[in-house]
């Protein structure tokens, strides 16, 4: 061997022990700080396991009924209003009561039934039923409100065809149209497998940036950075291990997250490949690590650090389609979608997850976060090593 | 307690805080920038659902039904496919969110006078707009049903099409939408983001202000001097309530004016109830504070104890009447539930004291809470 060769070899071999001693370092730092590795583990756990309980859908609105007829009709009406979207919470005398208990929030519904209700459907008369919705929360008063007419419709449709005498065996020479739907991957609608899901694709998100940048300006703010900087490591070397050793603390806490809480309490289905999923998740976490780096060149101490963690991660997650999906959003806000990482992975991870999606489908969202997720991390060590370079 | 102590140690705080330029520019950047981000971003209103058609009959009737889904503003047209097997791919890579398919023989069929299937499948990954979806394409089928009714029995019966009409559906349905007649959600929304903001915010200030000194010893100066311990935890964080006030009064502001949501309330309860509700949550960043040894650390408790409540228990996104028991109670335990019903009461429904007193009540208590556990748990001497 050439004396040449072999100083090469020493060299790539210094390189990579010294890489090693750092990510070593840096997890034994992370290791020692008990508060942070608990809120870490929460995180991953209890955090995505309580989000997961949470219920997008209405569920047992309350309802109070103001019947001026008190009639079978009536109270057949009324009993159509039952779990799982609404719960009957008592009838009032008068309009008044009603708006009170709106205004304390303790009604959702106030069902208003005319007199002569049942005499008027009897006749053929048009009956006017009213509404009122507490819209306040805006998604609570539609859904409230889409379910009660839906509700009130079938009730009246259903009155009509009797009174048509069309029931049972002649309702199959009506033409009708029989509404079928079919959900898919989610067959029960199971609030849990989303909620779940985001919440940790949000965890992931928040980790992935505060992690590497409290890392680094922890050490620029306690001044071992002088110490890192007069030792014969690179900046590549100072930086590389932080961004390696937080990926490997959020990978091992997705694997523990998916397994325990997603699989073993929520069954989400896992229907594509695990690798896969972890595959795109290193990828993401490295994306979001060049942001956090550059959060580290931007800040003196974690105060700053934290506030712009905030600042960069708002726009983030508002502009992934978790809240709001694209075609909710307008023109402008659609075509920035493309500059949030989040956006690429979240269509990756519902995508592995749930759908069962494989790189046939989701070749472009890959692609995308990878070239966008190579220019942030590029910039964000270009950031780093201009300063301690 | 020594009031000049106390000015003495706010007006210290205060310089230190004026002193860190960015610290202080993002305690108010943040708060606004959060505001625009938010009040632009998050639209819960389901509309332009993309979808695409499978017509397998392509008749004159057919054509009619599926115009009334091309048509409606709710959804937003993609195409038509040749087979079931595309839309598979299509909702796999979520270019589509439902389709709908039209059986062959529809026209024939209704024609005839018999029933038939039609079928719609739709995207399960995003439960609260796939129930909304589903609603939207009940809400269709029925309309399109009672035209069908109304042409059959005026046909059957020989009567006039009013006449059927009113036989077809015979009950009229009032909605009306109390608070916000237009179902803006910018009014709902707005309101709630101060509640979500001024849950968030101030903690991250004063959690970091506090630990700073821990973790860079100036806190030892506090321990060996005369200052007691309820003067250095007011006056440290009074400079911090402050801040967070002076964020109430400009959130409040952006909502009226940027987002047009109306106050219809009593903007001296609000205010007052607004400076409880900071002064609070500045408790939960002091409480923080004690437990946590370094900044990082505090900044991560900080992050699981107010963002999780503030999202999921606050009524945001998803409301408390619809959680299960368990969640319903942890959301009570937590003040953001109480600070969203004051802060959509004052605005939208226009109630003060009277209504809302309880709300109030809840976060006092709170308030009274944090503080006297943090005095207790605050000590002047290091653990050995």
């Amino acid at each position: 061997m050439s004396l040449m060769a072999r100083i090469t070899e020493g060299k790539s071999y210094h390189w990579w022990s010294r890489m090693a001693a750092m990510t070593g370092k840096e997890l034994l730092q992370l290791g020692r700080d008990t508060v942070l590795v608990c809120a870490v583990l929460y995180l991953f756990t209890l955090d995505v396991l309580m989000a997961g309980g949470v219920k997008m859908d209405l569920n047992q609105g309350a309802v109070v009924v103001h019947d001026s007829d008190h009639s079978m009709a009536s109270r057949e009406l009324i009993y159509r209003f039952q779990p799982p979207y609404f719960k009957l919470s008592g009838e009032i005398l008068n309009e008044k009561e009603g708006i009170q208990l709106l205004d304390q929030g303790e009604a959702l519904v106030v069902l208003d039934i005319p007199p002569k209700f049942q005499h008027d459907l009897l006749q053929g008369k048009p009956a006017a039923v009213q509404v009122q919705v507490d819209a306040s929360n805006t998604v609570l008063g539609s859904l409230a409100a889409s379910y009660s007419s839906q509700i009130i419709g079938q009730y009246g449709f259903d009155a009509a065809l009797q009174r048509m005498g069309l029931t049972g065996e002649s309702l199959e020479t009506v033409p009708m149209l029989d509404d079928r739907h079919r959900v898919w991957y989610n067959p029960n609608q199971k609030d849990a497998w989303f909620m779940s899901i985001s919440e940790l694709l949000t965890v992931i998100t928040i980790l992935a940036m505060m992690l590497p940048a409290a890392a680094a300006v922890r050490e620029k703010e306690r001044g071992t950075i002088e110490q890192l900087l007069v030792s014969p490591l690179t900046p590549m070397q100072i930086l590389l291990p932080k961004v390696i050793s937080m990926t490997l603390v959020i990978l091992l806490g997705t694997a523990l997250s998916v397994g325990l809480i997603l699989h073993g309490v929520f069954d989400v289905p896992m229907k594509g490949s695990l690798p896969l999923f972890f595959l795109v998740t290193a990828l993401y976490t490295f994306a979001m690590s060049g942001l956090g780096l550059f959060v580290s060149t931007m800040s003196r101490n974690l105060a700053q650090a934290a506030m712009l963690v905030i600042m960069i991660m708002m726009p983030i997650i508002l502009l992934s389609g978790a809240w709001t999906p694209p075609e909710a959003m307008p023109e402008v806000i659609r075509q920035a979608m493309y500059f949030s990482p989040l956006y690429y992975y979240i269509e990756m991870a519902y995508g592995i997850l749930l759908k069962g999606a494989g790189l046939a489908v989701l070749w472009d969202s890959l692609l995308g976060l990878t070239m966008l997720g190579s220019v942030v991390f590029l910039f964000g060590v270009w950031r780093f090593k201009r300063q301690f370079g | 307690m020594n009031i000049n102590r106390v000015k003495a140690l706010a007006f210290k705080e205060w310089r230190e805080i004026l002193r860190d330029r960015l610290f202080f520019s993002l305690a108010f950047v943040v708060p606004i920038s959060m505001m625009f981000v938010f009040g632009y971003g998050i639209k819960m209103d389901v509309e332009n659902i993309p979808f695409a058609i499978l017509d397998q009959d392509r008749s004159a009737m057919s054509r009619d039904y599926l115009h009334l889904f091309i048509d409606s503003r709710y959804f937003d047209y993609q195409g038509d496919v040749e087979h079931e097997k595309e839309i598979d791919n299509l909702i796999a890579d979520s270019k589509i969110r439902f389709a709908i398919i039209v059986p062959p023989k529809f026209q024939e069929t209704l024609l005839s006078g018999r029933p038939i299937a039609v079928q719609s499948l739709i995207d399960g990954t995003f439960p609260f707009r796939t129930s909304t979806s589903k609603g939207y394409v009940a809400a269709i089928n029925n309309a399109f049903n009672t035209q069908l009714l109304t042409a059959y029995v005026t046909q059957r019966m020989g009567i006039t099409p009013e006449q059927a009409t009113a036989l077809v559906s015979p009950i009229k349905i009032e909605i009306r939408y109390l608070y916000n007649q237009e179902i803006k959600s910018i009014w709902s929304i707005a309101p709630a983001m101060m509640m979500f903001i001024l849950l968030m915010t101030p903690p991250f200030l004063t959690a970091l202000g506090v630990v700073r000194e821990k973790e860079n010893g100036s806190i030892y100066n506090i321990y060996s001097s005369t200052v007691t311990r309820g003067e250095f935890l007011v006056g440290k964080l009074f400079p911090y309530v402050v801040i967070s006030s002076i964020n109430v009064v400009i959130l409040w502001l952006m909502a009226i004016f940027v987002f047009s949501a109306p106050f219809k309330g009593d903007p001296l309860f609000f205010f007052i109830a607004s400076v409880i509700y900071v002064t609070c949550t500045t408790g939960i960043g002091l409480l923080v504070s004690l437990f946590a040894k370094t900044q990082i650390s505090a900044m991560m408790i900080t992050v699981v104890v107010t963002i999780v409540p503030a999202v999921l228990y606050s009524g945001l996104l998803v409301p408390i009447a619809s959680m299960d028991e368990a969640s319903q109670f942890e959301a009570h335990l937590f003040p953001a539930m109480y600070y969203t019903d004051i802060a959509l009461g004052s605005f939208l429904k226009g109630v003060g004291m009277e209504q809302l007193w309880t709300r109030v009540a809840a976060l006092l208590l709170y308030t009274v809470i944090l503080w006297v556990a943090s005095y207790n748990l605050f000590h002047k001497r290091v653990k050995a």
